[in-house]
């Protein structure tokens, strides 16, 4: 080591600045506020958001800045001002600071005196930043402005006279939402913010409007008037509708969740939440939820206490003699699926499934981990979107494409229905659901035209008679030609009646292209429920046998018949079943009527558990919420049934054992096969059913959370057709038409190939229809 | 000499007498004893005493559920809960004051930004049931109705110094 | 030989004359100490933990719940350390109210102190008169604040309101009517200085006469001379205060050795004792409140003459006037999170006294930078004094044990906190 200091080494492309006399280097370019964001250098701001374009509308964060030992003539937006080299920047003078005050007195003078009444009292960047930099009295006498109020819907509260317009709310719906609903209407004292045309918010990531609104006048809609800030005790936790996993902050007050903020974590949903996750927790306290075990006594569910009841159930599955299958929602947690799978195993029976709306059980799929991780897909050139619509299936996806997108990636779409995407696509295939199938081999055979030979014989039969078009080599040169690329699989694609063709389709694409292949995981816990054993392990049957061919006895963790690709048949099964049980949280009137005992326990807010992201990342979440009356948590109810049932192997204490045990076994020896289904091919001349699941009826929670019903994205279910095949029906848009059974009313909509009725899934009125795939019979009611 | 003279004086018990002499002469004058429960001793206008809830003169009630009260309240006593009116207007759903938590220092009045919550001169109650001591909002509302008057008057006189 | 062991007593915490809920173990030879052992906590609030989560400005209540005979002084000392936190000061004329309030609280002390003494020692008629007098105090304490002991009157960066412009009055009954109701109401004309003014030209011969019962008694003299002779380095040793150290003779007051509120601007004495035994302490605490008498009068006269603010206009700390909060927006903003947050105080430490009643009187606070103490401690007098019974008391008989807990004029809310 010499002696000599050595200057300090500035990488290429940074400069050296000083603020507040403390040296740093920092990226060229950077704005002043990022840089001392990162030293902790505290500047007052309201209209600069970290993840949003630069507006500098606001004018709070003036500093004093030198350049070159001059002082610049006046103060300037630290929010806007790049930095250079050898600049002095002052946020604390005499100067800046009374930069800062006055420009506050200005923010306030139209501010109504709302404090008392704003639910962002408490909360509020305007009031602490009044506090912090501006003066003790106005001296603003005039009449204040009044805005008037537009509805944004049940997610978003308006209160406009509060607006200070920092227009980040503009900014994020037109930047990260990529909808463009907000906008600015006349200008300087009399700017409003708004929709224009008094329409309700129709994103489905709407909710981040309130994070980012640095005043009341966007607030939490179901949250109104509820509780302060200062009421509420934030317990970390993580979203379930999704496989995302958002991370979120749940708010409590007394044990009963309040409401949701994302909680930052850049590896997954950076600060943001979907509405999904963010208004959900309202139906935590729905009506019908489970709060006391119950038993069947001579035809009749009569409450029983926890001894009782599981005495009973263990009594029914000990003589069921291995007859016995598991239903259970991919929203269950790690530990609950570990404990369910022994717990089957232990009475001898391998039937237990989560794949509840899979039709395609050829190939043994398990759900996996992303090949391409969410955080990386801002970065890939190219995507392939087969059968999926990320806006309704994962949110924040589709804002990490829009990003990628911005940055110049081609994205290619094969998909049964031309969803609305907020990023444009470079291609797309709109077809039925037989045609996007061979749109897939045709991309395979393209690949197999330039030298590639499938491993699996199968899929070379397939491939075999095919010849590939010019739009298929093109896609197949785009994704081979991308440094990035990824093919992503998504709900109409994993669900296909041939979804195992489509899967290997993809994935020997994939594979000569050096492209990943990213499986949307069917709910919350797929991945998770899948390496946990929550799936047949040794020749049981999966869901769709189980569902098919059920059992005499049934345990039915927390699924409730939409939850299911076939909700007729699964009524049926519990119907039929000679002992059913309910493990669950809602006692709703289907399991009221089937069920033969009810044990009530814990949805994920309110237990300790762990969950298996899209990634493969296991987050491990505590408790936030207490369980209502006497519910307990599942891996509780689980282990209390283990040892009724003298299972050996459940002596677990506390959670952390289940996890200990959970280390030491292993993922699940479960593996996917080659096998390929023979190819279902709809009948000639009917409309094809194309199910994709109701954004907001995607589980049993959302399906109670009155804020999210109430939003105009759920529906009641309908049949959409294309106008031709509409016309050729006789059917008009606002008809009634009879659908294999079942009254729906008709939509018209070229975002629909021909031959398809897209239907909702998930939904109360589809409930008794074939799946997805499946042809219909569509007449005029 | 002085040793004679403070003998004497003690043996004649002068000091003692005089004692006793101060407390003969209080027996004839006026009592200075307040017959209470009957009378009372005077109380200022800035008496903190039992709660109350006020209305403004057309009936409606004041409190807008600010929870400012609840926030400053050190001893925790008051809890709040809130929601939407039909009206839309931010109203208390649950208003309670636990007395026996109280330690009436008067800080929810000063907080409250529409004179709602008030600390009356009342000083005489009692409970005499468990849970009594929960006092709940329509009994706080109740004693604002009954006392508005003498409430308004001692917020009227002692105004220029809030 | 028969073995004689020593008898172990109890000495409260119910007793009447424990002053509270002091557990003293006495070990005895016959009537004789041989050892005291005071045992404390059986009032313990945790007002120090507790202050620590709460915004500063909540605890004020709880300072006055500590030596609840001297409450404004507790305050004092608190917003005080505050207020040398925050660097601010309160208006001149909110020093001399609190100068004038300390000196009604040491009244108020000193007259609580001779009452249940006399009391505890044999005479009854003394408790009675000391009595009376602190009703008048008290109902100023009432007039200005709204309550009778636990006041919550001094803010950080002053007083909470100024002095009422009239006092209470006694309402007319059966037996009060007439001539006599308006003899009652004498003094409570005016406002609330002529009250007290009233009070502090009668307020002497009041003392004289408590004087005229005790002084020369002889009863009393055999009781407190020569009981629990502190010496001078006794007391020092022991980190005495107040009255306990004065008694012995060591001139130290810290009003006149480093001087708050406007104790340096006000004319009084203090007074020394030469033995150091129960009966100076008696008489330097009856000479005090004839001191603590001159400065109120001269505070009463100040006070008339100028008119001014009592709070500081700095809304970052007091909360606005509530005709301000209602119509101004930056008012109710810092009226809003005054009320919920509290106001943030830069981090440092600071120990701040107040020559209460007892002795000193200090709060060390400790604060991060947040809108909570991150430590407050008490140094409270009594707990200081009580550490030295067993030193003193030892070889004393069973009945001076009582003089000697009366002297020490310990209070078991600032002992146990």
């Amino acid at each position: 080591m010499s002696a000599q200091p050595t200057a300090p080494a500035v990488p290429p492309d940074h400069v050296t600045i000083e603020i507040d006399g403390k040296s740093m280097v920092v990226p060229k370019n950077s704005m002043i506020i990022a840089a001392a964001d990162k030293a902790g250098i505290a500047i007052p701001r309201f209209c600069y958001h970290e993840k949003l374009p630069i507006a500098a509308n606001c004018r709070m964060c003036m500093v004093e800045v030198e350049m070159g030992g001059k002082p610049m003539p006046k103060p300037q937006p630290a929010c806007a001002t790049p930095v250079a080299d050898g600049m002095k920047i002052q946020t604390q003078s005499q100067r800046a600071l009374s930069a800062q005050r006055n420009v506050m007195e200005f923010l306030l003078i139209n501010h109504p005196l709302d404090c008392p009444i704003c639910d962002q009292g408490g909360e509020c960047e305007l009031q602490d930043l009044s506090m912090g930099y501006g003066r003790s009295v106005s001296r603003f006498v005039e009449k204040k402005r009044v805005v008037p109020d537009e509805d944004l819907g049940s997610l978003v509260e308006t209160e406009m006279t509060r607006c200070i317009q920092c227009t980040r709310c503009v900014r994020f719906m037109a930047d990260i939402a990529g909808t463009y609903e907000l906008g600015g209407m006349e200008r300087g004292e009399r700017l409003q913010i708004g929709t224009y045309v008094g329409k309700p918010l129709m994103s489905e990531l709407s909710g981040n409007v309130i994070d980012v609104c640095p005043v009341g006048a966007l607030t939490n809609k179901p949250f109104r008037f509820k509780a302060r800030a200062w009421e509420l005790i934030a317990r970390e936790s993580i979203g379930y509708h999704d496989a995302l996993g958002t991370n979120l902050w749940l708010h409590t007050r007394r044990g009963e969740v309040l409401r949701a903020v994302p909680r930052d974590n850049e590896a997954v949903n950076e600060c943001w939440a979907s509405d999904r996750d963010r208004y959900s927790s309202d139906g935590l306290r729905a009506k019908d939820r489970a709060q006391k075990p119950m038993i069947r006594r001579n035809g009749e569910l009569v409450e029983a206490s926890w001894a009782e009841a599981l005495a009973f159930v263990a009594d029914h599955l000990r003589d069921a003699r291995g007859d016995v299958g598991a239903l259970v929602a991919p929203l269950t947690s790690n530990e609950e699926g570990f404990l369910l799978g022994r717990l089957l195993r232990g009475i001898g029976s391998d039937h237990v499934d989560h794949r509840l709306r899979t039709l395609d059980f050829a190939d043994a799929p398990v759900a996996t981990p992303f090949e391409m991780p969410i955080a990386a897909i801002d970065k890939a050139k190219a995507i392939l979107l087969v059968g999926c619509n990320p806006r309704h299936e994962i949110p924040l996806l589709a804002q990490r494409i829009r990003k990628a997108v911005r940055a110049g990636a081609k994205v290619h779409a094969i998909n049964p229905v031309d969803f609305d995407f907020n990023f444009d696509l470079a291609g797309k295939a709109i077809v039925t659901p037989a045609a996007m199938l061979d749109a897939l081999l045709g991309l395979a055979k393209a690949a197999n035209d330039a030298g590639h030979l499938p491993e699996s014989s199968a899929l070379a039969q397939a491939i075999a008679g095919l010849s590939a078009d010019a739009k298929a080599q093109a896609l197949f040169k785009l994704l081979a030609d991308a440094p990035e690329s990824v093919i992503l699989l998504g709900e109409t694609a994993l669900n296909h009646p041939n979804a195992s063709s489509l899967r290997a389709a993809a994935r020997f694409v994939a594979k000569v292209t050096h492209s990943a292949v990213d499986e949307i995981p069917g709910g919350a816990n797929a991945v998770g429920l899948a390496r946990a054993g929550a799936q047949p392990r040794q020749g049981g049957r999966d869901a769709g046998a189980l569902l098919a061919n059920p059992p005499k006895h049934l345990v039915v963790y927390h699924t409730g018949s939409q939850d299911t690709s076939a909700p007729a048949a699964f009524d049926r099964a519990r119907t039929e079943a000679q002992f059913c049980v309910y493990v669950g949280a809602y006692a709703c009137n289907g399991v009221q009527r089937t069920a033969h005992a009810v044990l009530p326990i814990g949805l994920p807010p309110e237990i300790d558990g762990s969950y298996t992201n899209l990634d493969g990342t296991t987050q491990t979440i505590d408790a936030a919420a207490k369980l209502p009356g006497d519910a307990r948590p599942g891996w509780k109810v689980l282990r209390a049934l283990g040892a009724a049932l003298s299972i050996p192997g459940f002596e677990f204490t506390a959670i952390d054992d289940v996890r200990a045990q959970m280390a030491a076994d292993g993922a699940s020896p479960v593996t996917a096969t080659n096998a390929l289904r023979p190819r279902i091919e709809p009948a000639h001349g009917r409309l094809v059913r194309i199910a994709t699941t109701a954004i907001y009826a995607s589980d049993a929670v959302v399906r109670r959370s009155p804020a999210l019903q109430a939003h105009p994205l759920a529906r009641p279910a309908c049949v959409t057709l294309h106008p031709e095949d509409a016309l050729a029906l006789g059917l008009g848009a606002g008809a009634t038409a009879r659908v294999s059974g079942v009254e729906l009313p008709v939509e018209l909509s070229t975002r629909v190939p021909r031959g398809g009725a897209w239907i909702e899934a998930g939904l109360k009125g589809s409930a008794h229809l074939p799946p997805h795939g499946a042809s219909l019979d569509i007449t005029k009611a | 000499m002085n040793r004679v003279t403070s003998y004497l004086k003690s043996l004649m018990l002068l000091e003692l007498l005089a004692g006793l002499g101060l407390t003969f002469k209080y027996l004839w004058r006026p009592k200075y004893t307040v017959r209470y429960p009957m009378e009372h001793i005077p109380k200022s206008n800035r008496f903190r005493g039992l709660h109350a809830l006020r209305r403004y003169p057309n009936g409606e009630e004041r409190c807008i559920a600010c929870k400012l009260c609840e926030a400053v309240c050190p001893a925790l006593a008051i809890t709040i809960d809130s929601a939407p009116r039909e009206d839309g207007t931010r109203r208390t759903t649950r208003y309670d004051i636990d007395l026996f938590k109280c330690i009436f220092c008067g800080f929810c009045e000063e907080s409250c930004p529409v004179d709602s919550i008030v600390e009356t001169s009342i000083h005489e109650y009692h409970f005499e049931k468990r849970g009594e001591n929960v006092v709940t909002k329509p009994q706080l509302l109740a004693i604002g109705d009954r006392f508005e008057k003498e409430i308004a008057a001692a917020r009227a006189q002692d105004a220029a110094f809030r | 030989m028969q073995e004689i062991k020593n008898y172990t007593m109890n000495f409260g915490p119910q007793h009447p004359a424990a002053h509270g809920v002091l557990r003293l173990v006495l070990e005895m030879d016959g009537e004789t100490i041989v050892r005291a052992d005071p045992h404390i906590g059986l009032l313990h609030r945790a007002t120090e933990k507790l202050a620590e989560s709460k915004p500063f400005n909540q605890s004020i209540g709880y300072m006055d719940r500590l030596d609840y005979v001297s409450m404004m002084c507790n305050e004092h000392a608190y917003v005080r350390a505050i207020e040398s936190l925050l660097g601010v000061e309160a208006p001149e004329r909110a020093q001399w109210i609190r100068t004038m309030f300390d000196e009604i609280t040491r009244i108020l002390n000193h007259l609580m102190w001779v009452g249940s003494n006399a009391l505890d020692l044999g005479a009854m008629a003394v408790f009675l008169y000391a009595f009376r007098e602190r009703e008048e105090l008290m109902d100023c304490y009432e007039a200005v604040s709204g309550a009778r002991m636990h006041a919550t009157y001094y803010r950080p960066g002053g007083v909470y309101r100024d002095l009422p412009e009239v006092m209470p009055k006694y309402g007319e009954s059966k037996w009060h009517k007439g001539k006599d109701l308006e003899r009652r109401n004498a003094w409570r004309g005016g406002s609330m200085l002529d009250f007290l003014d009233a009070f502090c030209a009668d307020f002497p011969r009041r003392v004289d006469e408590y004087e005229e019962l005790l002084t020369n008694n002889r009863i009393w003299k055999q009781r407190t001379v020569d009981i629990g002779i502190v010496s001078p380095e006794q007391a020092l040793a022991w980190g005495m205060s107040g009255p306990m150290l004065r008694g012995s003779g060591v001139e130290w007051d810290l009003r006149k050795k480093q001087p708050y509120a406007k104790y340096a601007d006000v004319d009084f004495d203090i007074p020394v004792g030469v033995k150091g035994d129960c009966y100076d302490r008696y008489l330097v605490r009856v000479e005090e409140m004839r001191q603590s008498n001159r400065i109120i009068k001269q505070c009463v006269d100040w006070l008339r003459a100028n008119p001014g603010p009592v709070m500081v206009r700095n809304y970052k700390v007091a909360p606005p006037s509530r005709v301000e909060m209602k119509d101004d927006m930056e008012a109710l903003i810092h009226h809003f999170k005054l009320f919920t947050e509290g106001y943030s105080v830069p981090a440092g430490e600071t120990y701040s006294a107040v020559e209460a009643p007892k002795g000193e009187f200090g709060i060390y606070l400790v604060s991060d930078g947040a809108n909570k103490p991150f430590r407050l401690k008490c140094r409270a007098p009594s707990f200081v004094h009580l550490s030295s019974m067993d030193a003193i008391v030892r070889g004393h008989m069973l009945p001076d044990v009582v003089a000697m807990i009366g002297t020490y004029d310990v209070v078991f809310g600032e002992v146990d906190r």
